[in-house]
């Protein structure tokens, strides 16, 4: 089986910083890190390999530096990383960023399934998995909790909307795996040695035929207006009384939020 | 001169930080209250390979650097000293000998099974009448045959409740009436080999620390290690190597101490502002953190200098005086800064206090310490 994880290099949390002027997120000089949904991507793909064996490739769209991320994966047990570099590449917004992924897993054709996370830490639009299973036309599978592999078919269950579904499809697919999905492995010492005895594949611009259409900078629809800082205004609230009190009151208060929260549209996907 | 770690020795950082935060962290006070070593931590620490760090690939281990090695100790520790210990042990002066001066047997039978985890080894030197002088060891090897029986006992062994294979260090008598020191490889189920009962400690309460008896312990000569002669030669080695892990120990501990203290601090208000305003509290701090990046670099230091072939027996015993130093100074004062609360058992700074000075004893004391570093300096002048 192969199978190809679509990773990002992200700002450790603790670091993320905007610049004001360009309206994106700075990443000079900072802690980074793999996109924490990308390593429940990494996780199935490898645990898939054990399984029914194969190869796993990482491949990560970003500045040079995103070679961390990589050598991170190969640690993890990943057995090639492909890092998708060149200045045309530079700005893309997701649709310019799926025009480059697309040619890039083109290029690794044949393969079986290709994994991403559900959204990225530091834009967070979750375009790029239905984006791509569009532009590869290939079913996209999301919200699971459990599947198998068999006789070239996915064999799962997911949750949608207010449904459970049983889904069988057959492969190729693009799987979407959301942070609860499993549990991801620490890495390895040996990996980590290994890591960096192997190869990072640098693919640019010139690596496939790319049309005139690719160019982050200049031909990315979507601009970006404005930033704002997301304000979380914390209270301190005493709840006293008996423990039944309390849990009644505690209940009484999510349900007050909850019903807030689904009077915005955005909240009822 | 270059003060960075490379991009491996970051990785190594970052995901050893990940895995002692997210699986030791919620036992690290359980296993200080209840003195008991964990099985479970054992196997965790198998799958991210921690048991064979610097052993080569070839037997079992992941061939990391020295630095490494430190890193993992310095992370491990920072957030579990007991656990630090344990490993640190295993691996430098359990693991390490053997690939160092063993046999091609001996790498074969034991340093694999070491290095995978599969098995957990210990180094014991220290008897009752014998701590810092080991000229005095009373256990005794003589030679009968193809064999070498062996009486005496041990005390304060790392891991000697838990540890399959022991280094013994004992005087031997060969056939030839030829005496000397030697360090021989134990298993602990050799007929004779006894292990005691654990020792109730101040702190480190997390890792097994027993004594050992030997009644009449037959041990083949191919556990030999190194020649017969080189015994002493071979324990001083294993422990300029050891050394470094216990300074990386200290170090992860003042570290830990370092960041809760200056948190605290920041967030701390007394007289209507934060106590780090208050010079009194903040020069501690500027100490603190002085003292850690001291004892950091001359731990790194001795470890690239092992790794470069060179002699580290000085920078050795420097790393590990000053960083156990500090790390108990260092604990002190992050716990004054904590005024009450910091003597509370619901806060670690205690343990942290109690599992530091240890590291001031423990694989040769800082008196010793200071004794091999000017005859050092003195006999290089
Ligand atoms: C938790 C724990 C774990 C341990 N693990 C191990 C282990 O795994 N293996 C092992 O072999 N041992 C182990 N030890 C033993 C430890 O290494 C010894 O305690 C240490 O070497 C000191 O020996 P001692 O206790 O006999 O003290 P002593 O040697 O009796 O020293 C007493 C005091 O006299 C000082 N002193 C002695 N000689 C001199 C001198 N020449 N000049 C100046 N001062 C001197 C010492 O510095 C010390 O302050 C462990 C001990 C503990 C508590």
């Amino acid at each position: 089986m192969k199978i190809i994880i679509l990773i990002k290099q992200v700002p450790a949390v603790h670091e993320i910083r905007i610049n004001r002027t360009l309206g994106t997120v700075q990443r000079e000089g900072f802690d980074a890190m793999i996109n924490p949904d990308d390593e429940h991507a990494l996780e199935l793909g490898l645990s898939l390999k054990e399984k029914f064996g194969g190869e796993v490739y990482a491949v990560s769209m970003g500045p040079p530096q995103a070679e961390g991320a990589l050598r991170e994966c190969l640690a993890m047990g990943v057995d090639y990383a492909v890092l998708l570099s060149h200045h045309r590449f530079a700005m893309s917004d997701t649709l310019q960023t799926t025009f480059v992924l697309e040619r890039a897993i083109r290029k690794l054709e044949p393969f079986d399934i290709v994994i991403t996370g559900s959204k990225t830490l530091d834009s967070g639009t979750g375009h790029i998995p239905v984006q791509l299973s569009e532009a590869l036309a290939i079913p996209l599978i999301s919200q699971i909790y459990k599947m198998e592999i068999k006789n070239g078919f996915f064999i799962g269950e997911r949750t949608y909307g207010h449904e459970y579904q049983s889904i069988k499809v057959k492969l190729p697919i693009i799987i979407r795996v959301d942070r609860g999905f499993n549990e991801v492995r620490f890495i390895p010492l040996l990996g980590i040695k290994q890591a960096f005895e192997k190869k990072i594949e640098i693919w640019n611009f010139d690596t496939f035929e790319c049309p005139d259409e690719i160019d982050g900078c200049e031909k990315s629809p979507t601009k970006l207006l404005e930033v704002i800082d997301e304000k979380i205004i914390r209270k301190n609230v005493e709840i006293i009384g008996t423990n039944d009190e309390k849990a009644q009151k505690i209940l009484d208060f999510i349900k007050k939020v909850h019903i807030q929260k689904i009077k915005s549209p955005l909240d009822l996907e | 001169m270059n003060f960075e770690l490379t991009e491996q020795q970051k990785v190594v950082r970052t995901s050893v930080r990940k895995f002692a935060e997210e699986v030791l962290g919620p036992n690290a006070p359980i296993v200080d209250k209840e003195a008991k070593f964990s099985w479970e931590t054992k196997k965790e620490l198998e799958k991210i390979n921690a048991w064979g760090i610097s052993i080569p690939e070839k037997y079992g281990g992941s061939g990391l650097d020295s630095i490494c090695n430190s890193i993992v100790i310095e992370e491990l520790a920072r957030v579990c000293a007991s656990t630090a210990l344990t490993v640190t042990v295993h691996n430098s002066v359990a693991a390490y000998p053997i690939y160092k001066f063993g046999t091609e047997y001996q790498k074969e039978k034991f340093l694999v099974e070491l290095a995978t985890g599969k098995k957990l080894g210990a180094f014991s030197l220290s008897e009752a009448n014998a701590g810092s002088d080991v000229s005095a060891t009373e256990t005794i090897a003589t030679q009968d045959g193809d064999e070498f029986v062996v009486n005496g006992s041990k005390i304060y062994v790392t891991n000697g409740g838990v540890a399959d294979i022991s280094l013994v260090g004992a005087k031997y008598v060969s056939e030839n009436n030829d005496k000397g020191f030697a360090i021989l490889i134990m298993e602990k189920d050799m007929l004779g080999y006894e292990i005691g009962e654990p020792e109730d400690k101040m702190g480190m309460r997390g890792s097994s620390t027993t004594a050992l008896y030997f009644d009449g312990v037959r041990v083949p000569k191919e556990n030999i290690l190194g020649s017969l002669r080189e015994g002493f030669k071979v324990a001083m080695h294993s422990l300029d190597a050891g050394r470094i892990g216990i300074a990386a120990q200290a170090l992860g501990i003042a570290q830990a101490a370092f960041e809760m203290s200056a948190d605290y601090s920041l967030h701390r208000v007394q007289f209507g502002r934060p106590i780090s305003k208050f010079q009194g509290v903040s020069f501690k701090i500027a100490e603190i953190a002085t003292k850690i990046e001291n004892a950091r670099f001359l731990t790194y230091r001795a470890a690239w200098l092992r790794d470069q072939g060179k002699s580290f027996t000085k920078e050795a015993a420097m790393c590990k005086y000053y960083a156990s130093m500090i790390g108990r100074e260092v604990c002190q004062e992050a716990l004054q800064i904590y005024g009450g609360y910091g003597y509370s058992k619901d806060l670690p700074l205690e343990r942290f206090y109690r599992d530091v000075k240890i590291t001031e004893i423990y694989e040769g004391t800082n008196e010793i310490m200071k004794a091999i570093i000017s005859r050092q300096v003195l006999q290089n002048l």
